[in-house]
């Protein structure tokens, strides 16, 4: 009976949980240059809906420099620095019933007691979370949700997807995305949006310096932020024990047979937890978490070409909207720029 | 989720760190993996310390000998391109491996240029199956989480270089080549180059 508003306060909730969202449209700047003919030569196995995604990344990031960014940019420079982090804080707390929930399904026994301290202190003596006091007694913020619980359940991360106004997510993280919202107390408020767009903001506002980042470092900013994303799940889903292939080092000997010409040595099979180093672990086709099979373009039923088409005719439809939102600005600001 | 802010800054570190790395191996031929390491830390935090009095160009200076004798940039070139390496014409691999060089070098140059307390710490040391050393470390920073560093090393010639360092769990080889051999592939070698040069250009500026 009440599910349906359930999933409707969920969705509300969905923005302020989705911090990565942030990241995402910064990012997604100088994809729209990148896309060229809206076609890209090889597909990547994680992301068969590229052109889909890029345009979405493109919508997001005109978003972001319209909207998002002037308003996080105002929002710092009107509120003193102990006004953005109790609102930092206080969102990190909310979010702890999502993470203990999940520390327990994943079989974390002593980090969501932790974690049920820290939310406990920071919650009284933190005043309802606007002070981190729990991370002076050294009990730390733990990143868990959804996303990390189906992964480490095994459960495959299929497709990569940059969703509009969210930002990157797989299919496995869009249904977890739902979940972690329905567990976050600030979605069942009297204004559920508006502390959404709250917490947007300060997410925004926090990211400002990694988006800085990417603009400064990436060649690609797509990929760039679609590898590193992959790879950050993986790497939290495993908690930095990162179980990928031993790939790169076989690469690596590749590349050094094809330089020397030297008889290639017969690849070795190396057990799974044996490849737990990180450092290994680096091809970019192989970030998929622990227990995973294989999942991605491979898997995908060919019932997704005909979902594709329809896709680009979004993707499409979006790319105008940038193009609207470029002549609408210029001709606002006229001689301005 | 709240965390890919903090993905991206570990990113950055490690993207930096990578490039001091190359710079601070001693050299010598028997300096073991995790000398070489260390080395290219310390040259790294040097750097940093007097960051503000070198200036861009100074730190350049300083840290292209640091990179370039603690990393294999050459391998590390050609990995990031994958397999379009051997449609490649020699001099394109050269003048590959230079901007990419340069590249490394200019973004340490540009992210390593204050010093706020951080100081790197050595965690444990481990062999690969295929004759490869990964050093565990992390970088501590006041009043911000640690930031983890897994440094990749193989032995060229008598001595051993960086090839990857993954911050946090990302790897910086990885996303270069995700990014490199995607732009290869869509735009070509010579947009590839422009756009390296542009970033050097942009990092010298900024």
């Amino acid at each position: 009976m009440n599910g349906y508003r359930t999933i409707r306060r969920s969705a509300a909730a969905l923005l302020p949980l989705s911090y990565a969202l942030v990241g995402i449209m910064a990012l997604s700047g100088c994809a729209a240059t990148a896309t060229k003919d809206g076609q890209a030569a090889a597909v990547s196995p994680d992301d068969p809906y590229e052109p889909f995604n890029r345009a979405m990344y493109g919508f997001n990031d005109t978003v972001d420099n319209y909207i998002a960014e002037p308003v996080s940019k105002a929002y710092r420079y009107i509120t003193p620095q102990f006004f953005q982090d109790g609102v930092f804080n206080f969102f990190n707390n909310v979010r702890n019933v999502d993470v203990i929930t999940n520390d327990l399904l994943q079989g974390k026994l002593q980090q969501s007691g932790e974690d049920s301290r820290r939310l406990l202190m920071n919650s009284t003596l933190g005043l309802g979370g606007l002070f981190d006091v729990a991370k002076s007694v050294g009990l730390e913020q733990h990143d868990e949700d959804f996303e990390q619980t189906f992964a480490v359940w095994g459960m495959p991360r299929g497709p990569y997807w940059v969703i509009p106004l969210v930002g990157p997510s797989t299919t496995r993280g869009i249904p977890a995305m739902i979940l972690d919202a329905a567990l976050t107390p600030t979605s069942y408020t009297a204004y559920p949006v508006q502390v959404a767009v709250a917490s947007l903001i300060n997410t925004r506002s926090n990211a400002e310096g990694a988006l800085k980042f990417i603009d400064e470092a990436a060649l690609d900013p797509y990929v760039f932020t679609r590898e590193s994303y992959l790879q950050w799940r993986e790497s939290l889903a495993s908690d930095g024990k990162n179980t990928q292939g031993t790939d790169l080092d076989a690469e690596l000997d590749a590349n050094d047979a094809e330089a020397s010409s030297s008889p290639k040595k017969p690849p070795e099979k190396i057990p799974a937890a044996k490849a737990a180093s990180p450092a290994v672990s680096s091809s970019p086709r192989t970030v998929a978490p622990v227990a995973e099979p294989k999942p991605t373009a491979a898997s995908a039923p060919p019932s997704f070409a005909g979902t594709a088409q329809s896709f680009d005719a979004t993707a499409q439809a979006f790319q105008g909207i940038n193009a609207k939102l470029d002549r609408l600005s210029k001709l606002k600001n006229g001689s301005a720029h | 989720m709240i965390v890919f802010k903090d993905v991206l800054k570990k990113i950055t570190g490690a993207v930096v760190l990578s490039a001091l790395l190359l710079g601070s191996a001693v050299a010598e031929e028997v300096a073991t993996a995790r000398q070489i390491v260390d080395n290219f830390q310390a040259q790294l935090v040097a750097v940093m310390k007097e960051g503000k009095q070198l200036g861009y160009a100074g730190r350049y200076a300083k840290l292209f000998d640091a990179v370039a004798n603690s990393h294999d940039l050459t391998k590390i070139a050609r990995i990031v391109v994958g397999k379009e390496w051997e449609k490649l014409s020699e001099a394109q691999q050269q003048q590959l491996i230079d901007v990419f060089s340069k590249l490394s070098v200019a973004s340490y140059a540009h992210n390593f240029k204050e010093f706020s307390g951080e100081t790197f710490v050595f965690d444990s040391e481990e062999e690969t199956t295929r004759g490869g050393v990964v050093i565990h470390a992390h970088l501590t920073i006041p009043d911000d989480k640690d930031v983890k560093f897994d440094y990749m090393l193989k032995e060229k010639g008598s001595s051993w270089r960086i090839i990857n360092i993954i911050a946090n769990g990302v790897s910086d080889l990885a996303l270069k080549r995700s990014e490199y051999t995607s732009i290869l592939q869509r735009d070509g070698f010579d947009a590839l180059i422009a756009k390296i040069n542009e970033k050097i250009d942009n990092y010298s500026k900024l």
